[in-house]
């Protein structure tokens, strides 16, 4: 019994760094350019525009409440300038296909199969959202999708979009 | 004397397999496609699992080994 | 074998392994698909099971879960077990024709040359429930809870279980504990331990205690292939002999039974085992790896393979090949038959569960939809060989000259037979269903 309480303790201490540390932000959000729906997606030519860079991909659970969200955020900010860039991380168009039939998407979607944006971002889990300032920095990042979290990004963008 | 200390031999490789590891980023988070799928589980069949518990357990004099609970998707 | 001893203290382990397949939930659903989103969750079964010339039984199960927003889940499945047949009671071959009442009053007879048996009928119900909660993004509760009720057994246990996610979800630690409560009151009473027919069976209902602990780790190695390490450990109190069971007395001379005595066990047992399970993902198919070593204070020793392998057909079709191989060591009190003369030991049984037993698993999932409907249905053949390595030949009567070997006999008489030593077989179909709503 004694030996199970101190592996467990073990643990816990070897646990605490990894959950104690938060993943790095990246502070410049890194150029990209990628393969759209039609045409591509640069980043760099989007400068001076509020964006949301949203990393999916068609086997993620909570990207299927993410994406009616988006949808909805993209119909009352996306006239006054907020530009909404989810980028796919399918290892092929087949199954991304699908997904976008079950959840239409009037937003620009980008195709990044071999993930050199999502490592330049460091996304650490799926899915993850980064809000750009027209200036090109990281204004906040989130991992996951919850409704909580989704409000108060809204109220973000609101805010961005705002000056 | 191996027999004795068998259980904390076997805790301890579960103290070093959950903290140790320098593959800590070997798959990155995109990569879980194939994890996300409902058949990639320790117990794909729960249904069939418990009858094989139910089943084996009566019939030997073991008792079942608990799956642990891990993999997926990783979302969230 | 008796199937109907599953219910017999199925154990928190096996109620911590149940917690684990609850679901976990879609969160809330926002916007237009708010109607997508599955709240309900139904899981069926029925098994159909047979022993050749012993056990039958039939058990449907239904589970049902309900998903809730904010990624919680609670379900209660049913199981109902209806069981009958013969069961092996222990003794030994007699040699001749014998003819046995049962506590229960019903008679049996045997042949010459089958192993004694000992009919039974019984219908076992059982329900657990379980709750799931997360906790945060990377830990998740389980709570469970156990009832079962049948003639002579009644278990009711509850079972607990934490999950936490650690380096960027690439590994998960679990640590659960569960306890349990059972009552055993066999018809006919409780027996002395070691007593012959002439000693009274004790009206009552004897108690057994089970604490069970587990810590286990999974990791995911690489993209295709994740494994997962499980200890655990239980501890058995009370009442942990078999009532039904016999252990045949040997004459010395002649080498054939003269007397029959109930089984007598510990009243402790600690349980231990470690289960190494691998999943990979091939090409195209799934392979599903496990091994278990397990070892108890009794001296029994066990080692499990399993291999299932699911291969993708056309049309959302799968079939998946099962084999199992399981060889276990006796316990240390355990004894074909006692011989006549030298003083009793402390505890002794003849319980085959309890011997040097091996198991062959050969069987097959067929898994399939139908079109226009989103639920899954699954069918299975399993064949099952069941044997007893060492089992002594006792030498049956002398017909004139002819002494007939016990393992030749294998077809029994025309009533109440079991087959020989040589080994049981046992089939089984299972279907079962699992839908979303």
């Amino acid at each position: 019994m004694r030996r199970l309480v101190t592996v467990l303790v073990a643990v816990v201490v070897l646990a605490a760094p990894a959950l104690a540390k938060k993943p790095p932000v990246p502070l410049a959000a890194p150029a990209f350019a990628l393969p759209a729906r039609s045409g591509t997606v640069v980043l760099d030519s989007l400068r001076g525009k509020v964006v949301l860079v949203d990393f999916w991909a068609s086997w993620c659970e909570p990207c299927r409440k993410s994406f009616p969200w988006m949808n909805a955020v993209h119909q009352r900010y996306a006239a006054k300038g907020l530009v909404i860039v989810a980028i796919n991380l399918d290892k092929t168009r087949g199954p991304a296909d699908k997904f976008l039939e079950e959840f239409p998407a009037p937003f620009t979607i980008a195709f990044d199969p071999n993930g050199k944006a999502a490592t330049a971002y460091r996304v650490k889990a799926m899915p993850t959202s980064y809000l750009i300032a027209p200036d090109g920095k990281v204004l906040e990042m989130h991992a996951g999708f919850d409704s909580k979290y989704a409000a108060a990004l809204e109220a973000r963008i609101a805010g961005a979009l705002s000056p | 004397m191996i027999t004795r200390h068998r259980l904390g031999l076997v805790l301890l490789l579960l103290a070093a397999l959950a903290g140790g590891g320098c593959a800590a980023m070997s798959v990155q988070p995109w990569d879980r496609d194939l994890l996300a799928q409902k058949k990639m589980r320790f117990v794909p069949l729960p249904m069939e699992a418990a009858t094989d518990d139910h089943i084996y357990f009566s019939k030997e004099g073991s008792t079942g080994g608990t799956d642990v609970a891990g993999g997926g998707c990783g979302c969230n | 074998m008796q199937l109907e001893d599953a219910g017999r203290a199925r154990g928190a382990r096996q109620r911590l392994r149940a917690a684990a397949c609850v679901l976990l939930a879609a969160t809330a659903p926002s916007g237009a698909r708010a109607a997508s989103a599955p709240h309900w969750q139904l899981d069926g079964s029925a098994l159909l099971y047979g022993e050749q010339n012993r056990a039958r039984v039939a058990e449907p199960v239904a589970r049902i879960t309900r998903m809730f927003a904010d990624g919680q889940s609670l379900s209660a499945r049913f199981a109902l077990d209806a069981m009958t047949g013969a069961s092996p009671t222990g003794a030994l071959p007699t040699g001749t024709v014998q003819t046995t009442t049962s506590a229960s009053g019903s008679t049996t007879t045997s042949s010459a040359t089958a192993i004694p048996t000992q009919p039974f009928q019984d219908l076992r119900g059982a329900l657990d429930l379980d709750w799931l909660r997360p906790i945060g993004t990377l830990v998740t509760t389980t709570t469970g809870f156990h009832f079962s009720h049948e003639k002579d057994y009644q278990s009711l246990g509850g079972n607990a279980r934490l999950s936490v996610d650690l380096m960027h979800r690439l590994a998960t630690v679990t640590v659960g504990g569960g306890y349990n409560h059972d009552g055993v009151f066999p018809v006919g009473g409780i027996p002395q331990g070691l007593a012959d027919s002439t000693v009274a069976r004790r009206v009552g209902t004897e108690t057994k205690n089970v604490a069970t602990g587990l810590l286990g780790v999974s990791r995911v190695l690489t993209r295709r292939w994740m494994i997962g390490v499980t200890a655990s450990r239980s501890k058995e109190d009370g009442y942990l002999t078999e009532p039904y069971k016999a252990v045949s007395v040997l004459d010395p001379s002649t080498q054939r039974p003269m007397l029959q005595l109930t089984e007598n066990r510990p009243a402790t047992r600690t349980r231990s085992d470690v289960l190494a399970s691998s999943v990979s993902h091939l090409e195209r198919d799934v392979l599903y790896l496990s091994y278990r070593y397990y070892w108890d204070d009794w001296g029994v020793r066990s080692n499990t393979l399993d291999m299932k392998l699911r291969h993708e057909l056309s049309g959302g079709t799968w079939i998946q090949p099962h084999l199992r191989a399981y060889e276990q060591t006796s316990a240390q009190f355990f004894v074909f038959g006692l011989i006549h003369g030298p003083p009793l030991p402390q505890y002794a049984s003849a319980d085959d569960r309890l011997g040097p037993l091996r198991t062959a698993t050969l069987g097959a999932t067929y898994g399939f939809q139908l079109p226009g409907h989103s639920g899954e249905f699954t069918v299975r053949g399993e064949y099952l060989y069941q044997w007893v390595s060492g089992r002594p030949h006792i030498p049956v009567s002398q017909v004139g000259s002819r002494v007939e070997r016990e393992d030749d006999g294998g077809e029994g008489g025309a009533t109440g037979s079991s087959n020989s030593a040589s080994g049981t077989s046992i089939g089984s179909v299972l279907a079962g269903y699992t839908v979303q709503f």
